[in-house]
């Protein structure tokens, strides 16, 4: 009974589960790279003297923050992911449930399908942790930011402590994922579940959120500077959160945008403000992506426009790396989401060309969507970088102005957009390469 | 006068071998609401699907609304089906987050003919005043009238129906079949309608019955008593 469960699933929707094996596949390469950082860096024949100047750089741990950042994160998003895989097989486990299949089965079921996606994810995943590892410590040494007898070595560990990860963390997501489903009696999952839920505190934290941030933020621009530095993080906390919450709020004020694009336009706006909730979980790791690079990249260039000194090359070495990496986590979360949203829709797909939409006027509608979740995404992620930067810029420097460097901004916006698109076009695409009326049979 | 539907020899196999319709010649003229009834597996799905240009035949020659669509692209199909037939199905296939005006202008807003407006075809069907509720508020039959509105919006010479009142009760769903009377009364459609229910062929003027992918009988529709009799014989036959 349990493989039955496992193998409609996998069948129905191989897509729903790209999400969490692209998660592993990271999370087991960056399990991985921590590893051999770790390896490298207490393996190196170094004098006691460099390690403590090394301690002292905060260099040392590095390679442990790498591993519970990664372990942190997969968790997260392996949960979320598995966690909207399974709510689209709802049906599905509710005849499951009917048939006989008991509670615990449909656990056990849904905790097989989440091994059976990390075991290929990790295999994948391993040999380019191996390759970021060693590009990363030759990174360290080659910007002195570590001595030269650092060199790449390969944790012993590596293989079954990746596996114990990535199975570990995509067991505990999927369950915990598990709990509703299994729970949820067959008769009332059979009924189409169609009653929204209506949040009535989400809109107003949020708000409360977002103006306790600018409202720290205008007070802390007279401060000293240590002050705005150390109240900086508060007023990011209290704005990516306040972001967060906001976030169905801040789609449906973005979709009229959309119109602009004409009839096929106010089909994606419609669409928009119809799913702001469901595509709201997309849009607040983007806005912490592109806020968290706006505000590291700027707060540097600013810097080095105002005081005419340039950043040493192992300064900006480490804020570039640790961006990326962050970015890109939140990169394949983001894409993670909107590619099960779009999974959750490809009947809605069927059903417009049904009505006499060709696929280009289908792919329309969705690409309007993608740019709607661009633009909301990069004006509450500017929102929250501006409202951390310039307190600090003021205080620091004495100027109110950032300098934002044209590259960033473009490559900002063209990778926001590019992302999205990923995420919702190139499913969309794929999808629409089955006759509709197979689709909605 | 033309037929707005017209199949000639249409034949369709399946990829494993199995032939759904072998050569099925059909015409339905403006105005005639056509059932069509058979055992599961006879082909009466196969049918109204390569009748409407959903399906494509593996013989013969499909016309509709005067366009051979034998051979036409993909492209060109979907914007003859957008222009010139309206689908009513059994899962009502609507767009359930959004409202029933967002629903019943997706023809529209997609380049279709405005040949009619939202509230007249909704007001048609008993739904006035329904426009800002979400479909996913609806009632089974609420929904089916919203598909009815959204197929009629475009003023189409042909409707397509696929078991319109397969998930209905009796008197929901005979509000629908009257709905498809009119459209074929009123507005002149050529109507085809696939259904297992022998009182909702009672509607019709028209009753087609197929028995493994071949028409068995064509005639004038007669009573529900009748058909269900014709029916049990065409199946018995088929055991």
């Amino acid at each position: 009974m349990s493989s039955g469960i496992v193998r409609q699933a996998l069948r129905r929707n191989p897509w729903a589960f790209l999400g969490p094996a692209a998660t592993q596949a990271l999370a087991a390469a960056l399990v991985t790279t921590g590893l051999c950082a770790v390896a490298s860096l207490s393996g190196a024949p170094l004098t006691a003297a460099q390690r403590a100047t090394m301690a002292a750089d905060g260099v040392a741990d590095m390679g442990i923050v790498f591993l519970v950042a990664s372990i942190y994160l997969s968790i997260l998003v392996v949960g979320v992911t598995m966690g909207t895989a399974i709510a689209d097989q709802g049906r599905d486990l509710a005849l499951f449930r009917t048939v006989g299949a008991t509670p615990r089965r449909v656990r056990r079921a849904i905790a097989a399908q989440a091994a059976i996606v990390a075991i290929p994810a990790t295999v994948v995943g391993v040999p380019l942790g191996l390759l970021f590892g060693s590009a990363w410590v030759g990174g360290l040494v080659g910007h002195g930011i570590v001595p030269a007898e650092v060199t790449f070595r390969v944790h012993g560990g590596v293989v079954p402590i990746t596996f114990a990860a990535t199975i570990g963390t995509s067991l505990l997501g999927a369950l915990i994922a598990a709990i509703r489903p299994s729970r949820l009696r067959p008769a009332m999952a059979l009924t189409e579940a169609a009653v929204p839920r209506r949040g009535r505190v989400r809109t107003p934290i949020g708000l409360l959120l977002v103006a306790g941030g600018v409202t720290l933020s205008v007070l802390i621009s007279d401060a000293s500077a240590e002050t705005a530095d150390n109240a900086g993080l508060f007023v990011m906390l209290a704005m990516c959160f306040g972001m967060g919450m906001l976030g169905p709020v801040l789609l449906r004020l973005a979709a009229p945008v959309a119109r602009l694009f004409g009839p096929v336009g106010r089909i994606a706006a419609d669409n928009v403000v119809a799913r702001r909730r469901s595509l709201s979980g997309a849009l607040v790791p983007l806005t912490l992506a592109v806020g968290f690079a706006a505000f590291t990249i700027v707060i540097g260039s600013t810097t080095e426009k105002v005081t005419g000194v340039a950043m040493t090359p192992a300064d900006r070495w480490l804020t570039y790396a640790g961006t990326g990496v962050y970015a890109a986590f939140a990169a394949v979360a983001a894409v993670n989401t909107l590619i099960t949203v779009m999974q959750a829709r490809r009947q809605d797909l069927a059903v417009v060309r049904l009505v006499g939409g060709t696929r280009g006027h289908t792919l329309r509608v969705v690409i309007c969507e993608a740019l709607v979740v661009t633009a909301t995404a990069l004006a509450a992620g500017s929102a929250v970088a501006a409202a951390t930067m310039l307190p600090l810029l003021h205080t620091a420097l004495g100027v109110w102005q950032p300098y934002v460097p044209p590259s960033f901004l473009v490559g900002g916006v063209l990778g926001t957009a590019a992302l999205v698109l990923a995420g919702l076009a190139l499913p969309a695409a794929a999808m629409l390469r089955r006759p509709p009326i197979e689709v909605v049979g | 006068m033309e037929s707005v539907i017209s199949l000639a020899s249409v034949s369709r196999r399946y990829p494993r071998g199995v032939l759904a319709l072998r050569e099925v010649s059909l015409d339905v003229p403006p105005g005639q609401f056509v059932a069509v009834m058979g055992a599961t597996g006879s082909g009466k799905s196969t049918l109204l699907h390569c009748a409407a240009g959903l399906d494509r035949p593996t013989g013969g020659r499909v016309r509709l609304a005067g366009h051979d669509i034998t051979g036409m692209r993909e492209k060109q199909r979907t914007r003859l089906r957008r222009d010139h037939a309206g689908f009513v199905f059994q899962a009502y296939n609507l767009l359930s987050e959004l409202t029933v005006r967002q629903n019943v202008a997706l023809p529209v807003r997609l380049g279709g003919p405005r040949n009619r407006t939202v509230d007249e075809v909704l007001a048609q069907v008993g739904l006035a005043g329904f426009g800002k509720r979400p479909v996913g508020e609806l009632s089974g039959g609420q929904r089916q009238r919203v598909a009815i509105a959204r197929a009629l919006v475009t003023a189409p010479s042909a409707v397509f129906a696929d078991e319109p009142t397969g998930a209905l009760d009796p008197t929901t769903g005979a509000m629908i079949l009257g709905l498809l009377r009119a459209a074929a009364d009123r507005d002149g459609a050529a109507v085809l309608m696939v259904t297992h229910d022998p009182a909702a062929a009672a509607w019709s003027d028209r009753l087609v019955l197929l028995r493994d992918g071949v028409i068995a009988h064509d005639g004038a529709a007669p009573d529900a008593r009748e058909i269900a009799d014709r029916l049990r014989g065409v199946s018995a036959v088929a055991a």
